[in-house]
């Protein structure tokens, strides 16, 4: 062979090698907003983590991106009685190490998520009283009470190979423990950096659309937009306001927006009879605490231009919302009336209350945890002080204020829920229901609302397994909270996402960006 | 030198006693890291269980005695983020950063000192002019804005460099770096630039000043005199001369590279620590807090020391252990 055939040979061999290459093997790099704390799937929960976790690992049930239950390694389920929920396996499903999928993996998964140290997962397994495993492809599990939320619970644990019921986090982020059965397969993680991902060619639901997924974790909004635009990203998570017209005037991306589960409202102190943040004019101390006054807490709803708010403080990034979750979820209510901006009525139904020259109130809230938290803040203080209350507003980091809302410190702050189970139970027995240290109910119910009715319904609906009976006592809910004003719901945090034009995705309610539900466009 | 070395060693002990001390207090202060870490959907029975599993339930003071207890077993305890030692997470993170803030150390002192010594041998001349101009720049312009400029201008204008991450690593000593790829070079090089343009701003200026100091001296005159080559003068009498000074800007910058370059982590999402430090800051992550801290009293405490002995080398008249 001459010198100058060989190169030839190698131009050609090389070319050979890397066209059809980069035409099959299609990759995707995704900018996650928020890092993960940590690769074992039950060492702690919140959303980066459990997003993540989705890629790898699997769970009995597949939560839908409206929190709906589908089957994933659980095929059907029947309840045997009141505790008793009997779980059919899917069958011929492996795990990346090639080892098969058994009810002992299911058996070990849910108790080890039960037992863990951390207790991250504790509120999806506080009620699994035992699981067994019937056969190779069944198994039971055993509810210390009626939990209608067990399926939703059950979404939540993924299930590892028994061969890790024992490994230490070490061993998920290192590699070898961090083997399941779901879309991906770990290639490497590197913390606070990345986590690579290749595709699980044996899925059963089918392989993905990619080869490759790097899960980049990028929470600086400038950096992340930066690379979007330089084309190093394919799509990113929580596209800064700021980038919006930049993203929009570029022929090559686009913007995904859908709508949240994470519902941003106002709390105020209905319990105690002064409340420390609200005064008279002079400073002097009110007679009563005006927000016990159903028509001042319409007020101040009133008093508030939600579209406006939406619009341009949150730049379209949020979508007003009126009760717990928006239409189409479980528990949303049609009797719910849709309060809407109208500053006039709002200062006749102050003067009706007895404050026809208002009051003054400095209202409280948190700085950088919530999409653009404390200009909404702002822009509702000025929105009060137009109808008469002299509102001063004050915003903390999250450390300082996390602890006190919570307590009631506050005479009117902002709060937020991220509804992650998609049905009202769940925001309401947090947020309506009055304190109980024994149930475990209102723990951040920083006004004490203290409501009857509505404590009644929840313990009802909390223990009924039926979900027709189930939903019209969550619906009756909702109508009690908002038409007697006992929250002032601000909006629902939009996800909104920066794309490449070839990339297809419905976000999610939950906010996960699972990489086996990106699609190339056109396919 | 070895007595020197023992006093710093006992100095650094009390500072970290005392910084300990002040971060525990500090922590409880800013709010409860109870609040943050847990999960709100546990309830009550749940939650306390997470704090006596955090420890966190034991009044402040047997926290931090038993702290000191796991200290003298090289333990600094389990990150509340992480779930891991706390000393592991740093030491995850320290690779990245030191080859950032080394590799940004090496450009500001490879362009700094020429520039700074061509300007102050020549001080006339148009070109230091503009030299002594853009050092002011350097000085002036804002590291996240220069840094966004940067991105802007050589990844998403010109594509010729990516704008964000660590890119490919390969393995040293049991370690990934960077450094030894083509990518990772490739994704080293913007921050690295970022970082280095305020400091060689700083040495360039430090360098300047000190040539012009020394050149008036009798002992550079009198090596004139005696006909010595230019290239001697300069290396041997000017530039060993001015060099106490910039070493000593050298050392502590290298420190505070090393320890705050979080600004510039966070836009070119380099997983260093400086952003390790400030996410657990705002999560009250204790253990890490601490463990980091303690870490960078070691570090400025050894570089001063680095930096001492330094100078004995450049300048025979300055004695470790005497008054001098």
């Amino acid at each position: 062979m001459t010198r100058r055939n060989f190169h030839a040979s190698v131009i050609a061999l090389i070319a050979a090698g890397a066209i059809p290459a980069s035409a099959q093997e299609p990759t995707l790099s995704i900018g996650m907003a928020a890092p993960i704390t940590s690769l074992d799937p039950h060492e702690d929960s919140n959303s980066p983590n459990n997003a993540t976790s989705r890629h790898i690992w699997d769970s009995l049930i597949n939560r839908g991106g409206l929190a709906e239950n589908k089957p994933q390694l659980a095929t059907e389920w029947e309840v045997v009685d009141d505790t008793h929920w009997r779980f059919k396996l899917r069958e011929g499903v492996t795990f990346h190490d090639g080892s098969s999928f058994d009810a002992e993996d299911v058996v070990v998964s849910l108790i080890r998520a039960r037992d863990k140290e951390s207790q991250a997962f504790a509120s999806y397994t506080r009620n699994i009283a035992d699981v067994t495993a019937e056969d190779d492809h069944t198994v039971v599990v055993e509810t210390t009470v009626p939990d209608p939320m067990i399926l939703n619970s059950l979404s939540r644990i993924r299930i590892i190979s028994s061969e890790f019921a024992d490994a230490p986090v070490s061993d998920f982020e290192n590699g070898p423990a961090a083997v399941g059965t779901g879309p991906f397969k770990l290639v490497s993680y590197t913390p606070g950096d990345r986590i690579e991902l290749e595709r699980n060619e044996d899925y059963f639901a089918g392989p993905a659309d990619w080869s490759r997924v790097t899960l980049r974790l990028v929470p600086d909004d400038g950096g992340r937009l930066a690379s979007l635009l330089a084309g190093d990203l394919d799509l990113i998570e929580n596209l800064p306001a700021e980038g919006v017209a930049r993203v929009e005037s570029n022929d090559d991306l686009k913007i995904i927006r859908g709508q949240s589960t994470r519902l941003v409202y106002l709390g105020m102190d209905v319990s105690r009879d002064q409340t420390p943040f609200a005064t008279a004019k002079d400073g002097s101390p009110l007679d009563s605490n005006p927000f016990k006054d159903a028509r001042v807490r319409k007020a101040l709803l009133m008093a508030m231009n939600r579209e406006a708010i939406v619009d341009r403080v949150m730049q379209k990034n949020g979508t007003v919302a009126h009760q717990f979750v928006a239409e189409g979820f479980f528990g949303h209510s049609g009797e719910v009336e849709e309060v809407g901006y109208d500053p006039e009525a709002a200062k006749a139904l102050l003067a009706e209350a007895g404050y026809p020259d208002g009051f003054a109130l400095t209202i409280h809230g948190p700085s950088g945890r919530y999409v653009n938290d404390s200009e909404v803040l702002q822009a509702a203080g000025q929105m009060f002080s137009r109808i008469g209350i002299d509102t001063k507003v004050e915003v903390m980091p999250w450390s300082v204020y996390s602890g006190k809302y919570s307590d009631g410190e506050y005479s009117l702050f902002l709060g937020s829920w991220g509804v992650n189970t998609g049905e009202v139970s769940n925001p309401a027995l947090a947020l309506v229901a009055a304190r109980n240290a024994d149930k475990g109910t209102g723990r951040y119910n920083g006004g004490g609302i203290d409501v009857p009715a509505i404590n009644e319904l929840l313990d009802q609906a909390t223990s009924t397994l039926d979900e027709e009976t189930r939903e019209p006592l969550l619906q009756n809910v909702s109508a009690a909270t908002f038409n007697d004003v006992w929250l002032l719901p601000m909006h629902y945090e939009n996800v909104v996402l920066g794309a490449k034009n070839g990339i297809e995705f419905k976000p999610r309610g939950d906010k996960y960006t699972l990489a086996y539900e990106v699609h190339k466009a056109g396919e | 030198m070895v007595t020197t070395l023992i006093r710093r060693i006992i100095q650094a002990g009390f500072v970290i006693l005392a910084m300990t001390v002040i971060v525990f207090l500090g922590v409880n202060v800013i709010g409860n890291p109870v609040d943050i870490l847990i999960n709100p959907d546990l309830n009550q029975a749940e939650r306390l269980r997470v704090i006596e599993n955090l420890g966190l339930d034991r009044p402040l003071w047997q926290q931090y005695l038993s702290f000191l207890h796991g200290l003298t077993e090289g333990n600094f305890g389990n990150s509340f983020v992480y779930s891991k030692p706390a000393l592991d997470v740093i030491l995850e993170r320290l690779p990245a950063t030191l080859e950032l803030a080394l590799c940004a150390m090496v450009i500001a002192i490879v362009v700094g000192l020429p520039l700074g010594l061509y300007a102050g041998l020549y001080p006339n001349r148009v070109s230091s002019r503009v030299i002594m101009t853009g050092s002011i720049l350097g000085f002036s312009l804002p590291t996240f804005w220069v840094g966004l400029m940067l991105i802007l201008l050589f990844a998403v204008q010109l594509g010729w460099l990516p704008s964000n991450g660590r890119g490919e690593t390969a393995m040293l000593f049991g370690v990934r770096w960077s450094f030894l790829t083509w990518d990772g070079l490739s994704h080293l090089l913007l921050p690295a630039l970022n970082l280095a343009l305020f400091k060689t701003s700083l040495i360039l200026r430090l360098t300047r000043a000190g040539v012009q100091e020394v050149i008036m001296q009798d002992y550079v005159k009198f090596a004139r005199a005696k006909g010595l080559r230019e290239n001697r003068i300069i290396l041997v009498h000017i530039l060993k001369n001015l060099m106490i000074p910039v070493v000593t800007i050298i050392g502590l910058e290298f420190g505070s590279l090393i320890a705050f370059s979080i600004v510039t982590e966070s836009i070119f999402g380099w997983p260093g620590m400086g952003k390790l430090i400030i996410d657990s800051i705002n999560l009250l992550d204790r253990p890490v807090i601490v463990a980091y801290l303690m870490m960078m009293v070691v570090l400025f405490v050894s570089l001063n020391f680095i930096i001492d002995v330094c100078y004995t080398l450049l300048d025979p008249r300055v004695r470790l252990d005497g008054k001098g």
